[in-house]
């Protein structure tokens, strides 16, 4: 393989790896407060980018309930985004709500929250399909004025990567630096954190434990929003199962970074882009292993992630 | 007095009249041909155009003289876009509407899981959209009018290279998830060595992919003249706006998961060029396609698109086959279960100018049914510059 051919090979898996990131990232911050992993953040995912389609003013197709339909007025795309992500917010409320909050109430075990978790996720993304339909869509491109890709090489030997996809990496270092700043620098942060660590004793400190569970699922719907808006802008919105592909991919990078670990989302993301853009081409169409084999061998070695703190047994 | 004589006598004629009308209709009743197509489900928009086609041909050809003077009426029932649907639909085509033939249903795997139940009550069946492999094998009483892959495919590259008269290196890419891309790859990069073209690099993907950097990587890096892509929409749509954005400016021929106009929403702009083999254009000049394609753009306001035109041909190859057969012997004589018999060998005999061009089919034993087309089209996608908006453009 030649310099290029490996710089570009990089940059490739860095521009994917960005994306598993910044989905992972929802996923990782409500497994840090609650310990559970939310099925219906793939599902939220996907609502955030159909909420955000209708916000750009575009039509629905012809199939679903809303078929023909659109809204009054049109967004410019970065308003839309953010509108489509508060619905999303607004969603993982719901989902709070209907899903985690009477099962935490009760003291039920964290599998039956997994359970109703995966039941919601599979109600929503029906619903999704029920309101508009299985055909795909795609934003009006606000990065139309921009080339489509940014050459990294030089005008003789080009590496390119497609603009859409630099955005998103951008946008995932940024989240992560808020997400970073707000848990370690600030009160709401530190809160989140004795939740995370004991839920009672943070109760007992005084801590309202209900709302800080309800603000990490604003965040991590919101974060659902964004991310599920900014890849359906490079890829298209695929349709209601769109997220759901995601959420797979999402899982093993969580865990291959270390459950909960913020930073650790971000670096198991970029490893697995990178490990998929060095697969050989003859074997291109296997790339989908190697997220679980690299999870396995990991796992092997350090049980607790790449990041993760190893959990001290409490008996 | 004499006003009221005129009204008694009218109202004797118009009663005669209305009495004959109906006892000339029991005694000939219309001819049911069963249609069952998807009307519900996600191949429902494709299955919308073949009951439009096959309306018109009712329409058609009753108004010339349905089948030596009888009519004929299309009995619809849902096909769905799965395979149970549409074996019920075939069921109750059979046994409850005894109709005399089958049109239908839309998908080549509803096709393998249905025909065989027509196949075993012997009720011909005309596949209108089925271009897998292996359709007419499905058993003898099983025919269709779309042209298979194997055939259609190859014209998409001659055009290509009638474009661009250098083209010699050639990149392909194919999901290797799905059957029938995967048969449809082995047409083409068996198509590209025929014409002696360079298969510099074939590259695989599957349709749940979304992000191709990897593949469209490896496809630069050879600097093909054309990239033939075998894919579904949404994935091959997104595999046609990544080679653009990074800088792919060559010819682009496209599988025949990617005809349709549901990739324009996702490649926008980007679709612009795309080449792909059709069995059908409107652009075709003949007497039969110039009224089928007057009547339906009265309907529908644009021209017909290719599943409406195939449902029309499998009406009308059903309607030219009842004339002739009742032309050797009255079909009124005979009893169903010999009328289906005898329809299905008389239609697979006969040659019919279609809106497809000229048809007929492949006889023998274990081999009937086949289509043999005579026209084969190409057209080319072109996107408005906004690319909210794209037309297939005929290539000549």
């Amino acid at each position: 393989m030649n310099r290029t051919l490996l710089l570009q090979q990089v940059l490739n898996g860095l521009a994917i790896g960005s994306v598993y990131a910044i989905f992972a990232l929802g996923y990782t911050l409500i497994f840090s407060v609650l310990r559970i992993i939310n099925f219906t953040h793939g599902a939220i995912f996907t609502l955030g980018a159909y909420a955000t389609y209708a916000l750009t003013g575009s039509q629905f197709g012809i199939n679903g309930l809303l078929a023909g339909a659109k809204l009054p007025f049109r967004l410019p795309f970065v308003l839309a985004l953010i509108g489509g992500s508060l619905v999303a917010a607004v969603c993982g409320v719901i989902v709070e709500r209907l899903a985690f909050r009477p099962l935490r109430a009760r003291g039920a075990d964290p599998l039956l929250t997994l359970v109703s978790s995966l039941g919601v996720a599979v109600a929503l993304v029906n619903v999704t399909q029920y309101l508009f339909g299985a055909e795909p869509y795609s934003y009006p491109d606000p990065l139309e004025a921009l080339p489509s890709a940014v050459n990294f090489g030089t005008a003789g030997q080009p590496i390119l990567v497609r603009t859409v996809q630099v955005v998103i990496f951008g946008v995932s270092m940024v989240v992560l630096a808020l997400l970073t700043w707000l848990m370690n620098a600030t009160r709401t942060g530190k809160a989140l954190r004795a939740v995370a660590e004991d839920m009672t004793t943070s109760s007992l400190l005084g801590i309202d434990t209900d709302r800080l569970v309800l603000l990490t699922f604003v965040i991590s719907g919101f974060l659902g929003g964004v991310t599920g808006t900014l890849i359906g802008l490079s890829v298209g919105i695929a349709g209601p199962y769109f997220g759901i592909a995601f959420g797979l991919k999402g899982l093993a990078v969580i865990v291959l970074g270390g459950l909960g670990d913020i930073p650790g989302a971000v670096v198991g993301g970029l490893v697995i882009g990178l490990a998929e853009a060095f697969v050989p081409a003859k074997y291109i169409a296997y790339r989908e292993a190697v997220p679980f084999a690299l999870l396995f061998l990991v796992l092997l070695v350090r049980p607790q992630g790449l990041l993760g703190r190893a959990q001290v047994q409490k008996v | 007095m004499v006003s009221r004589r005129l009204h008694v006598s009218v109202s004797m004629i118009a009663v005669a009249l209305l009495w004959g009308a109906m006892v000339g209709f029991a005694a000939d009743p219309p001819i049911p041909i069963g249609v069952s197509v998807a009307q519900t489900g996600p191949v429902a928009l494709a299955g919308q155009e073949q009951v439009i086609g096959a309306q018109i041909a009712e329409d058609y050809f009753n108004k010339h003289g349905g089948v030596n003077g009888r009519p004929i009426k299309l009995v619809f029932q849902d096909g769905g876009s799965d395979e149970p649907t549409a074996i019920n639909a075939f069921q109750n085509l059979i046994n409850v509407a005894k109709v005399v033939g089958i049109m239908g249903p839309s998908l080549s795997q509803q096709a393998f899981a249905a025909d065989p139940f027509a196949v075993r009550a012997k009720v011909a069946v005309i596949g209108p959209s089925n271009t897998a492999k292996g359709i007419p094998q499905i058993g003898e009483f099983v025919s269709r009018v779309s042209a298979p892959v194997a055939i259609v495919a190859p014209n998409a590259v001659k055009a290509a290279m009638e474009i661009n008269k250098n083209l010699k290196k050639v990149a392909v890419l194919y999901a290797q998830n799905d059957a029938f891309n995967k048969s449809e790859t082995e047409t083409f990069q068996q198509a590209v060595k025929d014409l002696k073209l360079d298969l510099a690099t074939v590259q695989t993907f599957q349709t749940t992919d979304t992000d191709f950097t990897a593949q469209v990587t490896n496809v630069l890096n050879v600097k093909p003249d054309l990239v033939i892509i075998s894919g579904l929409q949404v994935d091959g749509a997104n595999l046609v706006k990544q080679l653009r954005d990074l800088g792919y400016k060559g010819l682009i021929v496209g599988g025949n998961g990617v005809n349709t106009a549901a990739i324009f929403p996702i490649c926008k702009a980007k679709c612009d060029g795309i080449l792909i083999a059709q069995a059908y254009s409107p652009a075709y000049k003949s007497k039969i396609n110039d009224e089928f394609k007057s009547v339906y753009k009265d309907k529908q306001k644009k021209d017909p698109p290719q599943f409406s035109a195939q449902a029309f041909a499998g009406i009308q190859v059903f309607v030219e086959a009842l004339r002739a057969l009742d032309k050797k012997s009255p079909i009124a004589k005979m009893d169903l279960a010999a009328l289906r018999v005898e329809l299905n060998k008389q239609l697979i005999s006969g040659t019919y100018d279609t809106p497809l061009g000229e048809i007929s089919f492949t006889t023998g034993p274990g081999m009937g049914g086949e289509i043999v087309q005579k026209q084969a089209y190409v057209a080319q996608i072109k996107m408005d510059p906004d690319g909210t908006k794209g037309t297939f453009v005929f290539v000549k």
